[in-house]
Order: C-alpha cells, then structure tokens, then sequence
C-alpha cells in the first residue's frame, strides 16, 4: 500500500479536542515541520503528550493549539528554559501534567499492551505522585509493599520524524530512537514524515535501524529538513542560531508575531527560503 | 574558590566526581561535568566503567563535551546504540549511575529541577523532573554536583521534590535510590549527619567551615575533629580533562551573561571542526 501523504492531509487526520503523542526529545528529531503545520492550523483543545519536550511543545503553546500537556521534560537544554512552556506553567493558562521519562514510556506501554495500568516504583518519595493526580498508589498484590500505577496514555496521533521511510510506512532511524517507537505503536494513527523516501530494497539494507514497522504507520511524508531547527542525526545538527531567535521573538508580542509570519505561517519551501535555502543551511547544520 | 592559581575550580570537581565513580555500570554523560567525570574515571580508576555519549545514544564512546554533536560522536566512535529501554532497565537493575546537577538540594537530599513556589502557582517554572524519580527509587547510589554553592542552591527544604531523598521521602521506598554524595564549589558532602541529613565531609582549599554555613540555606552538619582537605587532582587528571575537552565546554556551566554567550558561539561554530580533527568519519555519516 502506497501511505504516501501531504502535510495538510496528515493535519486533516487530528480531531479536534484530540491526544497527539509527539516522538524525538527536546531539540532532536523532532517533527517541527509537522508541528509548524498543525501549529498554524485552526485544530483546538489538543492535550501532547511529550516525554521530553522541547520547542515542538513550546511552538503549539505559542500558537494557542493546546489545552493541556502530559510532560517528563520540557526545555531548551543547553539554550535554557522553554518560553511559552515557562509562561503557561506561571499564569496556569492550560492543564499540566508533569510525568517523568520512564512513566511516559510506561503509560504508552500499558496502551501497547492493552492494559489498563502499569506498576512501578519511580515517583514514590517524590512530589510528582502528589500533582500528577491520574497517578495511584497502591499496595502490590503480593506483598502488601506501596507500588505505584501509571494509567495507560492512549494517544490518538503520534507525530514522528525519521531519517528514510519507504512509501509502505517502514521507517529508518540511525540516531537516538528517543521514544519514537513506542509512540508509533501506541497511537490508534501514527504519521510519519522523514528526510527522504526510499525504495523497500534500500531501505530493508538498513536492518535494525528500520525501527518503524509499517504496520503501526497510517502515512509518510518526504519532507527534508522536516526536523529543523531541531537536529536529525546523521543528516543535521540541531540549530541553535535559529533557536536563539526563537527564544528572543518569544520575549515580546512584537518578536512573536514578526517570528510567527516568517517562520510558522508558511510552508514548508517558502520556510527553507526564509534561511537563505537548503544550501546555506548545508554548510550551517551537516556534520 | 581561590589561592592556588594553576588550580581550577572545574577540574577539582570533576576530579572529585571521577573518583567516586566505581565497578562495572554505565555512566551517564548529560553534562559536560558528568561526561568528563566518567571519562577521567574510565581512564585513571575504574577501568571497566561503560561510559556514555553526551546524550546517552551510544555505549563504550570516549566523551567529548560539544552543544550539538553528541549523536555524531557515537556515529563516527561506532559506539554501541542504546535504547530507552537500555537506559531504563540498566537504572532500575543497578547497572548505572548519574551525576545529577539539581537547581535545589536540600538538608535531607530531596532535589528540584521542577519550579520554584508551589508547583500549581509556580514563581519560576523549570523543566520537569525528567529521569530522576526512576533514579532515586532504585540506583544503591546517587551523586549530585552543584557549580554555585548559595542559600538558594542549598536548601533546608526544597520547594518541589523531582527527587527523592532521605527522612519522609523514604517512608514508602527501601534504601535504594538515598543520596550518596554531593559536590559543590566549596567542598564535598555526605548524608550521614542526623536522619540522614547532610554532612560536610570535606573542604576545597581556601574554604572555611563558615564559609561553608554562611553559603548553605540551613545548618550543615560538622563531624567534630579535624575536617579534611578535598583531594585535589594530580596533574594527570588535569592533562586529562583538558585533552578530552579541547573546546572547554565545561567552562560554559561555570560562566554566565555577554562572556558565556561570546564563549557559547565560538564552540557551536568550531565544533564540527573539531569532531572531525579528532575522529575520522567511519560511521553511519560515512556511508
């Protein structure tokens, strides 16, 4: 089957009031150029859930897409704190809930394994069991000790980039897989966009690294340079020039408007042109 | 910390890190203190440590603290891919260890990387508390590092527990995942003062006891008898340190405002050169 799709037709399939599952972590590999589409579509009251996030988060708070935010991260890394992230968190503009990295994997698991909760003992002792209030302790059945269980997260999209897809929905990465596979077996709907598309041979000589299995994917998207200005190793590294201006247009109304009609408001070729082009990029970002 | 020139207040803390680390575990290399830490170790004490790229992709790669490249350096190091799953299940089975640089750590060990205020009306909202439950739920020991020894740094309670550590935070957890050790700028630290509080174990020269409790946000712990000098590094360590981070990324994490910044675009722009002086291409980017 030939699961090849545009942006727009990807966007389409995101109810409104729905649960997206964003892959990639913090400023890796993330799905920007999908994240920018839905970011200037009308889509309301989307709740991501992130492991660890970063500007994909950050750009949907920006833009007014979300209603809540099930998080174990969400920064900058090196460059600091996360802007509209910080803002919405002070002023409680939408709903939080701050997880952390293994519990995210393991709600998505649960999904995965169609059951209702997973066991664990990370969060006991800590504050993140008294806010998160969907988590619940409990006694272990078997020795009365306190467990703690994590509710299955059941993302209706995940959004994920990956270095080369074929046009069935396998997709390669050669980096780090982050939580991307997990997300894409999750999902009822997992969408795909990737640097390249490759033939089912090319792609089949890259054995393991062919993480995404078609079966969990509903559509693919040739988009390169569709991570930016997050990094895609070993295609790109993360743009951090590009992300300081972001942290700058985000301090004032002036900046974000001015950043959200160069950079958000546009697709995905006339994006690549407002930074000189590919080329100039090129000799920015490969490695 | 002052008075000896050639001395620099970096390498003695990423000596005193190093010398911590033991036994056959990965070593997580998030920062560049935390990579340097774990490379010194694997070079000059703990010969069978399994060091990680900076972020965790790869396993058995020599650090080399950079912004953007940590994925390349496994790529182009061939190191050992690693999943999420790797980096989980080794911390809940004991076969890792981190050295965590919290923005609070209190008189019991409880750290923060979450906010400042109340988490629901936060003053300051940081990240998230990221991996560091699964951490202090399970790992036999935990380190913490501290570049900025201050009443807001070191706290009698934190103002959100990300983290857990002695006193109530173990009521529903076994001893693993209690606090170890702490290393600030001033001296090293312990939690074997009352109900597991902390303790000062040793002083960074030049610095005072008082010096010690005027900089801490409650009364530290003081053993009676004589306070040891911390160990400072040979000159070995130091040749170490300062081969395996030729761009000196680990200076970032000491600086702040216009120097930081000036410093923060050298590196991000010599980089890439300096990935490739060091390590040929031979990995999946020289396909």
């Amino acid at each position: 089957m030939d699961k090849r799709m545009t942006i727009d037709e990807v966007i389409d399939r995101i109810p409104n009031g729905g649960t997206v599952a964003i892959g990639g972590s913090s400023i890796s590999r993330k799905p920007m150029a999908l994240i920018r589409a839905l970011a200037r579509s009308d889509k309301r009251n989307l709740t991501a859930i992130v492991d660890v996030g970063g500007p994909d988060v950050d750009l949907l708070l920006g833009t007014g897409r979300l209603a809540e935010v099930i998080y174990a991260f969400v920064g900058f890394e090196v460059l600091g704190l996360a802007p509209h992230f910080r803002r919405a968190r002070q002023t409680q503009a939408i709903r939080f809930q701050e997880w952390t990295e293994y519990t995210v994997m393991a709600g998505l698991d649960a999904t995965i394994k169609r059951i209702p909760f997973m066991p664990t003992h990370a969060t006991l002792g800590t504050d993140v069991l008294a806010v998160s209030r969907v988590f619940r302790e409990m006694r272990d059945p078997f020795d009365d000790k306190p467990i703690v269980a994590v509710p299955a997260l059941k993302p209706d999209v995940s959004l994920i980039h990956v270095n080369y897809a074929d046009r069935q929905g396998n997709g390669v990465i050669l980096g780090d897989g982050h939580v991307d596979v997990l997300c894409a077996k999750a999902a009822k709907e997992t969408f795909m966009s990737c640097e390249r598309i490759l033939s089912n041979e090319e792609l089949q000589r890259f054995g393991r690294d062919v993480q995404i299995l078609r079966v969990y994917s509903k559509g693919v998207v040739e988009v390169p340079w569709g991570a930016h200005p997050t990094g895609c190793a070993p295609d790109y590294r993360t743009d951090l020039r590009h992300l300081e201006d972001y942290l700058k247009a985000a301090s004032s109304e002036e900046g974000w408007r001015q950043y959200e009609a160069e950079f958000v408001s546009v697709e995905q070729p006339q994006y690549l042109k407002n930074h000189g082009g590919a080329e100039e990029l090129v000799s920015r970002l490969r490695v | 910390m002052p008075l000896i020139p050639e001395l620099n207040v970096d390498e003695v803390i990423i000596t005193t890190m190093a010398r911590q680390l033991k036994g056959e575990v990965l070593v997580s290399s998030v920062t560049a203190f935390g990579s340097l830490s774990a490379h010194l170790a694997k070079r000059l004490y703990a010969p069978d440590l399994a060091v990680l790229s900076t972020p965790e992709s790869g396993m058995d790669v020599t650090p080399m603290p950079t912004l953007t490249l940590g994925q390349f350096l496994t790529d182009v190091q061939q190191g050992i891919p690693l999943t999420m799953e790797d980096i989980f299940d080794a911390i809940f089975t004991d076969h890792f260890r981190i050295w965590i640089n919290p923005s609070q750590i209190d008189q019991y060990g409880n750290t923060n990387i979450t906010c400042i205020g109340d988490w629901h009306q936060p003053k300051v909202a940081l990240v998230g508390a990221r991996g560091i439950p699964e951490d202090t739920s399970h790992l036999s020991e935990t380190f913490y590092y501290v570049l900025s020894h201050s009443p807001r740094s070191i706290v009698a309670t934190v103002d959100f527990r990300s983290g857990a550590g002695n006193g109530v935070s173990r009521d529903s957890l076994g001893p693993h995942g209690a606090p170890s050790v702490l290393v600030t700028d001033l001296g090293v630290f312990d939690f074997s003062g009352p109900g597991g509080s902390m303790a000062l174990k040793s002083l960074h020269p030049g610095v005072t006891i008082e010096e010690v409790q005027s900089r801490s946000g409650f009364l530290v712990h003081v053993p009676t008898g004589d306070m040891p000098a911390t160990d400072l590094p040979t000159d070995e360590d130091i040749r170490v340190i300062r081969d395996a981070d030729p761009l000196e990324v680990r200076k970032l994490e000491l600086m702040s405002g216009p120097t930081a910044a000036e410093k923060f675009v050298n590196i991000y722009e010599r980089e890439r050169q300096t990935l490739h002086a060091t390590y040929p291409r031979v990995g999946k980017m020289g396909r």
